[in-house]
Parts: C-alpha cells; sequence; structure tokens
C-alpha cells in the first residue's frame, strides 16, 4: 500500500449553521484501485472532494460508482492506492474513529420488520457510543434535530413497513444524518422516488451542504446531478471521464461517451444548469 | 424489560413444580426450604438432592441452547439457523456416540460431545472460509457438515453390538436424565459467563441486522462481531449438548417465545435463555409426568410439544422476515 507522500490540506473552518459543524474533513483518493471478489471496478483513481459542497457521482450502470462510495466509507478496502481523510489513510484509521467523520446510506437497505423511525435513526448514533459511553442526552439531542432536519418528528413511533418510499428514504437519510459526520456520502438516495419526493430528499441535502458538510452523492440522472450538485464526477469503466462544475462539463459529446446517447443539452431556465434531453441511443465502440 | 421479568417469573414458576412434582410429591410450599436443607430428611433428600441438580442442569441447558438459537439466528438474519441445522448437534452427537460404540473402553461422552461441536463448527468455518458475506456459506456448509455427521452416527448404532447402541442411544434424543454431573457444571459456569457478554454484545447485535454496508459505515467492524457471535454460540451449544444431548428443536423455540414477548426493537438474549429454561423445564417435567411410570426423554416432548407451536407461531406472526 503506496505511503501518503504529500499530505494534504488540513481542515478548515466553515460557517456554523443549525445542525453545527464546526470544520469539515477532506476527502481524497489517490491512484486507488478497488473492487470486491477479486475484480478491479474502479482503476488508478486520483480524485478530491471539494469540502463543503455537494459532488455527485454520475454514469452508467456498472461504472464503479457504487463501488467508488463503498471505497470511501471503507466498506471495500483498497487493492491498490488509498482513500485519504485529511491526508491520512483511511485503512490506517480506527473504523468508529472513521464513522463519526464519514457517514454512508447504502442502496437498498433493508431493516428489520417492526422497526420504527426513531430506532432506526438512533442507529446513527452506533459510532458515538462505547461500552462505558453509552446512550447520552446528547444522543437523544441529535436524534431529535435529525428528525425534524428529515420533517419526521409525526412519524417517529411508526414502523418503517408502514410509511411510504419517500418517508422511508427520509428516514434512512435521517440515520445518516445523526451520525452527524462532516462528510456525508449517499448511494442513488432518490432512486425509485417520484419527483416530490426526490425534491424533498433532495432540499435535505441542500441543507446538509448548508450547513457545512460535504455531501457525494451518486445519481443515476444527469439532469438531477447537474442541478442539484456543485461538482460532478463523470464515470465509465472505472474511470472518471470529466470533472468540475456541471455547467462546464456536460456536454452533447459526454452524454454520448457515458451512456451512448445522442442528446441535446439545454439550459434550465430556473436554474440556469443544463438539462440533458436524450434523442436516440447510438451505436458505437 | 417486561418481557424478561414475565418469563423469569414463569420459570421460577416451572422450577418449582419440578422440585415437587415426582413419584413422589412434595408440597410446593416445602420446596424452598428443602432447597436449602431445612424441612423433613425426605422433603430434602428428594428435593435437594435427587430433583435440584437434575432443574439445575434444565435451567443451564435450556439457557445455553436459547442464546446459541438467538445469535446464530440474528447473525444469518434466518429463523432457521440455530444448533440443531448448522451441524453443532449432530457433530455433538457424533462424536458422543463414537465414544461409547468406537472406542475400546467408554470415555466421557460429554468431552467428546464438545469437541464434536467445535470440530463441527471449525470444520463449517473452514470450509466456508470465514463468516464473511453474513455468515451464509458458514451456515449452508454448516447444513452439510451436519448431515454428513449425522449418517456417520447412524452407521456407527448400525454396527455397533446391541448393549453398546442402547448405552450410546440417549445421546442421539435428549435428555436430562443420564448427565455427567462435570458436563453440568461446565455448562452452568458457560451459561454466567455467556449470558453477559452476549447481553453486553446486544447493541453490536442488534446493528448486525441491518446490510453489511450500512453496519461497515456506522463503524462497526463486522467480521469481529461475527466470530465473537459463532464463538459464543458453538461454546453454548456444545456444552449444552454435551449435558444432555440434542434437544431439538429448543434453540429454535426459545428465541421465537423470547421475540414475541420483546418486540422487534432488541436481540432479546436475554429473554431467550429465560425462554430456552422454560421449554426445557417444561419438557422434563411432561416427560416424567405425561406416562409415569414411564419417562419420556426431555428430547422426544420438546420434539412433539415444539414442532406444532412452532408452526403456529411462524403461521400467527406477522413479520415474515427476520426480526
Amino acid at each position: 500500500m503506496s505511503a501518503v507522500d504529500t499530505p494534504l490540506p488540513g481542515t478548515r473552518p466553515v460557517l456554523i449553521r443549525e445542525n453545527r459543524v464546526a470544520e469539515t474533513a477532506h476527502l481524497a483518493t489517490q491512484r486507488l484501485d478497488v473492487g470486491y471478489d477479486g475484480t478491479t471496478v474502479v482503476r488508478s483513481l486520483d480524485l478530491e472532494l471539494p469540502p463543503g459542497r455537494v459532488t455527485a457521482i454520475v454514469g452508467p450502470n456498472g461504472c464503479g460508482k457504487s463501488t467508488l462510495l463503498g471505497a470511501l466509507a471503507r466498506v471495500h478496502a483498497p487493492q491498490a492506492g488509498a482513500v485519504l481523510l485529511d491526508g491520512r489513510e483511511l485503512a490506517a484509521l480506527r473504523p468508529r474513529d472513521v464513522a463519526r467523520r464519514i457517514g454512508l446510506l447504502p442502496q437498498q437497505a433493508e431493516a428489520p420488520d417492526g422497526l420504527t423511525v426513531r430506532d432506526l435513526v438512533r442507529y446513527g448514533r452506533h459510532p458515538h457510543q462505547g461500552l462505558l459511553r453509552q446512550w447520552t442526552p446528547d444522543d437523544a439531542a441529535a436524534v431529535h434535530r435529525a428528525l425534524a432536519a428529515a420533517d419526521l418528528l409525526e412519524l417517529a413511533d411508526r414502523a418503517l413497513d408502514t410509511l411510504s418510499g419517500g418517508q422511508r428514504q427520509r428516514a434512512w437519510i435521517a440515520m445518516v444524518v445523526a451520525q452527524e459526520t462532516e462528510i456525508v456520502l449517499l448511494d442513488e438516495p432518490t432512486s425509485a422516488l417520484d419527483l416530490g419526493h426526490q425534491l424533498e430528499v433532495l432540499d435535505l441535502v441542500h441543507d446538509l451542504a448548508a450547513a457545512g458538510r460535504t455531501v457525494v452523492l451518486v445519481l443515476h440522472d444527469l439532469s438531477t446531478a447537474c442541478r442539484h450538485a456543485d461538482h460532478l464526477v463523470a464515470m465509465r469503466d472505472g474511470l472518471v471521464v470529466a470533472e468540475g462544475a456541471p455547467a462546464q462539463v456536460v456536454s452533447p459529446q459526454l452524454v454520448r461517451d457515458l451512456y451512448g446517447v445522442e442528446a441535446v443539452v439545454l439550459t434550465d431556465p430556473t436554474a440556469g444548469t443544463p438539462v440533458v434531453c436524450p434523442v436516440r441511443r447510438v451505436r458505437e465502440q | 424489560m417486561l418481557a424478561a421479568s414475565v418469563l423469569a417469573a414463569l420459570v421460577l414458576g416451572v422450577v418449582a413444580a419440578s422440585l415437587a412434582i415426582g413419584t413422589a410429591q412434595v408440597p410446593i410450599a416445602r420446596t424452598l426450604p428443602a432447597v436449602l436443607g431445612a424441612g423433613e430428611a425426605r422433603d430434602v433428600l428428594l428435593v435437594q438432592r435427587l430433583r435440584l441438580p437434575r432443574v439445575v442442569a434444565g435451567l443451564a441447558v435450556g439457557a445455553a441452547l436459547g442464546i446459541a438459537g438467538v445469535l446464530l439466528q440474528t447473525l444469518a438474519r434466518n429463523r432457521l439457523a440455530t444448533p440443531d441445522t448448522v451441524g453443532l448437534n449432530d457433530g455433538a452427537t457424533a462424536f458422543a456416540v463414537a465414544s461409547v460404540v468406537a472406542v475400546p473402553a467408554t470415555v466421557a461422552p460429554s468431552a467428546f460431545a464438545l469437541v464434536g461441536s467445535a470440530t463441527a463448527a471449525a470444520l463449517a468455518l473452514g470450509l466456508a472460509g470465514g463468516a464473511d458475506h453474513r455468515g451464509y456459506r458458514f451456515l449452508v456448509v454448516g447444513l452439510g457438515v451436519g448431515a454428513a455427521l449425522g449418517a456417520i452416527t447412524q452407521l456407527m448404532l448400525a454396527r455397533a453390538p446391541i448393549d453398546e447402541a442402547n448405552r450410546a442411544f440417549p445421546w442421539t434424543i435428549g435428555s436430562l436424565n443420564a448427565r455427567a454431573p462435570g458436563a453440568v457444571t461446565a455448562v452452568a459456569i458457560c451459561v454466567v459467563l455467556a449470558l453477559p457478554v452476549a447481553v453486553l454484545l446486544a447493541r453490536q447485535l442488534r446493528l448486525l441486522r441491518l446490510a453489511d454496508p450500512v453496519v461497515i459505515g456506522l463503524g462497526q467492524r463486522v467480521s469481529r462481531i461475527r466470530l465473537a457471535v459463532i464463538a459464543l454460540a458453538v461454546v453454548t451449544a456444545g456444552l449444552a449438548v454435551a449435558t444432555a444431548g440434542p434437544l431439538g428443536l429448543v434453540a429454535l423455540l426459545a428465541p421465537e417465545i423470547a421475540r414475541k414477548a420483546s418486540g422487534p426493537r432488541v436481540v432479546p438474549v436475554m429473554g431467550s435463555a429465560l425462554a430456552g429454561a422454560l421449554v426445557v423445564l417444561l419438557a422434563d417435567l411432561l416427560g416424567r409426568t405425561v406416562a409415569a411410570p414411564v419417562e419420556l426423554p426431555a428430547g422426544i416432548v420438546t420434539a412433539i410439544v415444539g414442532g406444532p407451536y412452532l408452526l403456529w407461531l411462524l403461521l400467527t406472526t406477522r413479520t415474515r422476515k427476520m426480526p
């Protein structure tokens, strides 16, 4: 495993809001190879995630988006290279210390039947507890804040399996919010949600970023990513093919490279961000 | 808490009944003094010398099986994962039977049973390549190892002289009748040690019910906790079988009862231990009284009563998945 050659810049103070995050961590990858079950999905990746901003990772199915997100939260160990948190190798840190700074919502998270929203959100406090440090008023306050942020106070004692898809997704996000980490990683948080529920979730994402957190989203819809992210990372076949502000990065050529689709790129009349209108599939490569 | 208290009260009731009822009755009010050595000599003999050791064995064995069951079920997120199904019981039985019929001089079958369950677990773990992937591979391989060991047991019984096969037979059913005092002490000590450990692990166990990436994201070392759970389950189940033979269905029933009592929030370790003790003591009491003076082994009672009860539980419980 390669050592850390040049320590990256440390933490920087950011604005403090309701869910106060005093400073935010710097997350980056260095020549990272990652995969699972003997295959390498992401190759030689150098990436820096802008602190305090919303980054969206986009790309076709199987391009390594989720694997990358998993590597950033130490679900997958690097096969080569490293994930660096404030310049220190993630793999060398204690899992609980990492979990106090990086929160992850994986895809298709399932909960035991009968579990209530509050029970689930309480799980988010796990990294803050230990054998000697049991449940405290701080934990209760964090759970309350998370429930409030996700607008779930009234549903807190309902069983998850009695909620709508959007409500359930908000409950899962609330669990990650209760973790009160500087970095929040969300894997396809809006998939399978209708338009209104998608916006509900994305508003929550904006609130997190506004409170100084670094948010990284995996999204499958390019236009949604453009509209809601400050920074776009476009991946294909385990490699980053484009990176930057959405307006600068997204072009018909990029859409064609990523998805093999001919498209017209318009400008969103309200937000000024790119909107992708697919025209037809192109046979290629 | 409330659920555990109710179960504890029920266990106390069955303990008192088990001390009082038998071929010669002792009034319930006189059982407690007799346990402490006070009262008529006849009562003291019946209660303290004859029945108490059996009751203690039942308590410890039932609790151990309950703990092992709830741990394995949580590990696998599957209610069918118990010491019966992952080969621990088969391993213990095979080794105990071997010690009776295949070894020239009969050496402590209890010790062999413990070695057997540890061997079955080690085989399953080794062949499955550890406890990753939710321990699924461990469970499936354990099923196969258990089937193979079960076949070996049958083969040994079929080839052994009839007297030896008879002596080995209790090890294939499960009963509190033929128990070695040393084994009872061992399983009792094990329960006393394992129960607090499992209760302390309750928070991690709760977490294990979620998907692996979620658990890792919350900073929990998954393999470590999983190995700890398997180790606890192997030792508790192994010692239980070493004491009383493979009492069928107890490890399956006890967590069901405990879960029904405690709800979905927790992994009911304490409740399962209590429910396991309750089931074993009740089965033993029924076995001693129903067809008296003939005694039915507790293992047969748990199978006869437990099977339909389990079906009823499964058909009436709203939950479809694991806790």
